[in-house]
This record gives structure tokens, sequence and C-alpha cells, in this order.
């Protein structure tokens, strides 16, 4: 970013409660350039926002009357993307720590110097205009020609550079997993690590224990401690996909976590801190859900801080080509193959066809071209075959009972740390039944296992 | 208190006269708090003071805030009133140069 110049003023709204503070800082800012609007109480702050215009406000946690948390959610339910710098005392950053995950929000201790806060003041500015480093690289993997999707980018990027807890929906296919990817890519948190769980392919007992791990001995079979998925993305990214099919139980044990930032396993009395930031996906109503309570309106409000819509590929037809180009591309590389293409008969029909299953269906269809087609040029009739082949939003029976199988045996796995005999018990087997399905799956146990055990048993 | 010279960034001179004077006024508040036993008063003075004091320059009254502040944790009279006493001593006898 340049340095702000006359041209380009940035405004700062300062909020403190006291008067020293508050004349220290509006100097030292008006020195280093900014524009300064200080007041002394989160309602003056309220009202100054939309008269002032703020590029970035800065609050005490600690205030009399309004204190800095209550501002700042009230401040991003206006303006989400609002970047806030919050001031607390040593004592106080626990506090501090949950308004990082309440929104658009860093926090900075007092005492500070000059120094620290201008460095602190131009940072957040930087990320907010989106030129984090990885910005120029946002979201490369995803291919797009739209304006919905340019926009919709565009926000995420801003997002990325935060810990806001994002919600992302759309139709199945249409690049959830895709897009909660990029932005854990394109955060700071991108070199930890990036865990998606998958809420609805999992069993009512084991999501438990995969969310947040057990003790020894918590249920039977759990014959060792597990750490779960929370502890797992620990300062990463946590993905929780079909979020709307999470039993109700289990949701308001979701709730409590993204309330305290700590995970409780099951069967231990004590909670572990975790820094996770939370993006959730789904493809079903969790409006609808919350009205026929079959999701708490709670939870959703904590999910839903900021919402992204992934629209479907029939609303945004001009991604169509760059992504049929795209696959192609890719399954000539991948297979080693020169890359074919479609007739421009054949890219018609497809650009103007119903994709029911989005993307995941047109790359399916791509597939399917490649894989039957001997010339370098797919024609129309092949793309119409593949299409009519490729029902996407339906998944076989087959499909979707091994999808689930999979899932399954992988969850117990995981459960019981790669212990073969205690998972087959778990799964209600005996272990050479048990054996059989991993082999079915190429599952290997031992992948599972922590190293501690890796000497014990079997 | 080891030094009573302070130097001051010549940007924070219009502000320095204020803030001492909020100085003086705090360690007259805290010392009627105490005598209420008004530990609350005392606590957030000390805080604030602890705060800002080092922005300011004066490393010093950081430093008293913190003890005002743990002793108003601590109800500990004698530490506050020991802290309150340095606090008008320092303030009576500081020097500031500006550059
Ligand atoms: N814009 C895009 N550019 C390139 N690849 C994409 C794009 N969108 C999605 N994909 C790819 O399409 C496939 C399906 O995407 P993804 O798994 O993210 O969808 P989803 O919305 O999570 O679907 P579901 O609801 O079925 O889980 C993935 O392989 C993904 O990499
Ligand atoms: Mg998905």
């Amino acid at each position: 970013m340049a340095e702000p110049t006359k041209s380009m003023q940035y405004r700062v709204l300062l909020v403190d409660d006291d008067r020293d503070m508050i004349s220290l800082l509006s100097s030292w800012l008006k020195d280093a350039g900014f524009e300064v609007d200080p007041v002394m109480s989160g309602s003056e702050a309220i009202a100054r926002i939309d008269v002032f215009r703020p590029h970035l406000v800065i609050t005490d946690l600690v205030m009399q009357g309004m204190d800095g948390m209550t501002l700042l959610s009230k401040i991003h339910r206006q303006n989400p993307l609002m970047p806030v710098i919050m001031l607390s005392g040593k004592a106080q950053i626990a506090d501090a720590v949950k308004a990082m995950h309440l929104g658009i929000a860093e926090f900075l201790t007092k005492p500070l110097t000059k120094d620290e806060l201008v460095a602190r003041v131009r940072y957040t500015l930087r990320l907010a205009a989106g030129e984090s480093d990885s910005g120029a690289n946002f979201g490369k993997e995803i291919i797009y020609r739209s304006e919905k999707i340019t926009q919709l980018l565009e926000q995420a990027k801003l997002l990325a550079a935060t810990d806001v807890t994002i919600l992302i929906t759309g139709a199945t296919g249409t690049g959830k997993e895709a897009l909660a990817k990029a932005i854990h890519e394109g955060s700071a948190r991108k070199d930890q690590p990036f865990v998606a769980i998958n809420c609805a392919a999992i069993p009512e007992q084991l999501l438990e224990s995969e969310l947040f791990g057990h003790e020894k001995g918590a249920f039977t079979g759990a014959q060792t401690k597990h750490e779960g998925l929370f502890q797992a993305a620990n300062k990463g990214t946590i993905l929780l996909d079909e979020v709307g099919d999470m039993p109700l139980s289990l949701q308001v044990k979701l709730l409590r976590v993204l309330q305290d930032f700590a995970v409780r396993p099951v069967g231990s009395v004590r909670g572990i801190p975790v820094n996770v930031r939370v993006i959730s996906a789904t493809n079903t109503d969790l409006e609808q859900g919350v009205k026929s309570s079959r999701f708490r309106e709670d939870l959703y409000y904590r999910l839903n801080v900021v919402p992204l819509h992934l629209p479907p590929l029939g609303e945004r037809r001009e991604d169509i080509q760059p992504l049929l180009n795209h696959f192609l591309k890719r399954v000539g590389q991948r297979d080693n193959k020169k890359r074919k293409r479609f007739a421009p008969e054949a890219v018609e029909y497809l650009a103007s066809a119903p994709w029911p299953g989005n993307i995941r269906q047109l790359m399916n269809v791509v597939e399917l071209c490649c894989a039957l087609t001997n010339t370098d040029i797919i024609p129309l009739a092949m793309a119409q075959k593949a299409l009519r082949d490729q029902p996407a939003h339906v998944q076989t029976l087959k499909d979707a009972k091994e999808d689930f199988e999979r899932s399954y045996l992988v969850s117990v796995l995981r459960v019981t740390n790669g212990h073969v005999s205690h998972a087959a018990r778990l799964a209600g087997r005996n272990r050479t039944e048990f054996y059989k399905l991993l082999k079915q799956h190429h599952i290997e146990p031992e992948e599972f296992r922590t190293s501690r055990q890796a000497t014990e048993e079997d | 208190m080891a030094t009573r010279i302070v130097r001051v960034d010549p940007e924070l001179k219009d502000l320095i006269p204020g803030f001492l004077n909020n100085r003086r006024q705090d360690a007259l508040t805290i010392r009627a708090a105490l005598a209420q036993e008004d530990m609350e008063t005392v606590r957030i003075l000390g805080h604030s003071m602890k705060g800002c004091g080092g922005g300011y320059g004066f490393n010093a009254l950081s430093e008293l805030g913190g003890i005002l502040e743990r002793g108003a944790q601590n109800r500990d009279s004698e530490a506050i009133t020991n802290a309150v006493d340095e606090l008008q001593a320092y303030l009576e006898q500081v020097e500031i140069i500006y550059d």
C-alpha cells in the first residue's frame, strides 16, 4: 500500500472513554497522516459511523457504558467488512481473542507505542484493501468469468484476511468446498491445517467424538484417548460441511465450542482451548431448518456471521466455457495425452444445458467425453450422451452406499486410533469381516495410529 | 524513582500540561476513594494510568499505575498509599525536555 497521502487520507474513528488516551492516540495518528475522529463512547461511535465513514475503527475494550465487544458486534451488523482494532490490557486478552473470532477485529495490547500503533493501522488497512501477500493469487484454482463469481471472490478475498465466521450456501457441486479451501489458502492460516468434515456422512454417536475428541474409556470401544478434529485444526481452519444435517444434540455442543473457543472431549470435564477459524457449508436452506426446528436459531446466527452464496451454474452460464476448457486441459495433462476439444455444436449444447449437478457434473461429463472419444474433437452426440449418462444430482445407490461405508470406516478408525479390534467392536462386526471391508476400500488402519500405539496390539 | 527528567516527543507538547494535571487530579481522587475503601475507582484510575503513561513518555507513571491497579485488586491500602505518595512527589519534581 502506498503511504497515505493527502489525496487518499484514511479516516480512523477512535473510541475510548479515557480522555488522555484519546488525546495521545489522536496525536500519534494525525502525525502519521490519518484523519481522526475521536469519540468517547460506543453510542457516539455508532452515530458517527455513517457520517464520518471511517476506513478503520479503533476502540478500547473496557469502557463505561457500551463496551468494545458490544460496539464491535453492532458495527459488524451494519458493516461486516469494517476493520476494527481493539485495544486491551494484557489481562483481557481472552476477551480480545473472542473479538477476533467475532468479526474482522484484531487486538493490540496496552501499553503501546506510537510505532506499534501506526504499523498495525497501516497493516490492517492494507489487509482490508485486499492487498494481503497472497492477494494476487487468491482463488487461483477457481475458474470463472461471470460477474457474480467475480464479485463473490472479491468479497471472499477480503474475508480471507480476517477470522470472521463464514457460511457458504449453494447447491450440490457448485464449489462450496473449493471456495472454503481458497479462503483458507488466502488467509494468514494457510500454513496451518485445513480440516473438512462432512457432518452428514458420519453417524451421530461418532460425530461428537470426531469433532471434539474423547477420553480413554469414554464409551465402549474407546480404549484410547482420541483428539478431535477441532484440535487437529488448531491454528488453522475447519470446514463443517453439510452443517445443516448435524443432529440437534450436537448442535448445542457446537454452539458451546463457538462461544467458549474451547472443546470438551467426550468423557472429559475439562475444556481445551482451540484457535480455529470456522467455515460451514450447506446445500439445505438453514433458515427453513430454523423455522421447522431442525436447526438451532442461536447456532444459525453464530455460523452465519457472513453468508457467501454460490449460484448454480445455470445462473452463470458465462462460466461454462472456461470450465470446459479447464477440465479438458486437466484431463489431458493427467493422462499425458493431447488435449481434446469440443466441437462447436457440442459447446453450444453444453452451454445451454441444464446442469443440476453443477460443476461436479460438468467435470464428470468432460471426463466421460474424453474417455469415450478417440479423436481430438468431441462431437455433439457424445456430449449429449455423456450428459444423459451423468444425471449427477442423484448418485447411484451403490455409490452412495460406498461413500457412506467409507466415511464410516474412516471415522471408526480415527476414533479408535487405528485399533482394528476396537473399531470392529464399535462397528458391530468381527475382526475378519472388518478387515475385509477395510481392504475393499483400500483403507490402511496403520495410518490412523498414533506413534505410541503403533507398537501395541495387532 | 530513578530519574525525574523525562524526554518527551515535541509533537505531544500541547498535551502534556493537561495530561499531568489529570494525574494530579487522579492522586486526589485515589486518596478520597481509598478513604471510602472504593477500590474499584483506584483500580480503574491505576489501569488507565498504566495504559497511557508510557505513551506520553512517562514510564514511571505506567509503573505506578500498575502498582495502584494491583494494590486495588489485593485491597492493599498500604501499597496504594505509598504509590500515591510517590505519584504526588513525582508530579512535583518531574522535569520535561522536549526533543
Ligand atoms: N469454479 C470452479 N473452478 C474449478 N473447479 C471447480 C469450481 N467449482 C467447483 N470446482 C470443482 O468441482 C468439484 C465440486 O466442487 P465442491 O466439492 O467444492 O462442491 P460442493 O459445493 O462442496 O458440492 P457438495 O454440495 O456436493 O458437497 C470439485 O472437484 C471442485 O474442485
Ligand atoms: Mg462439498
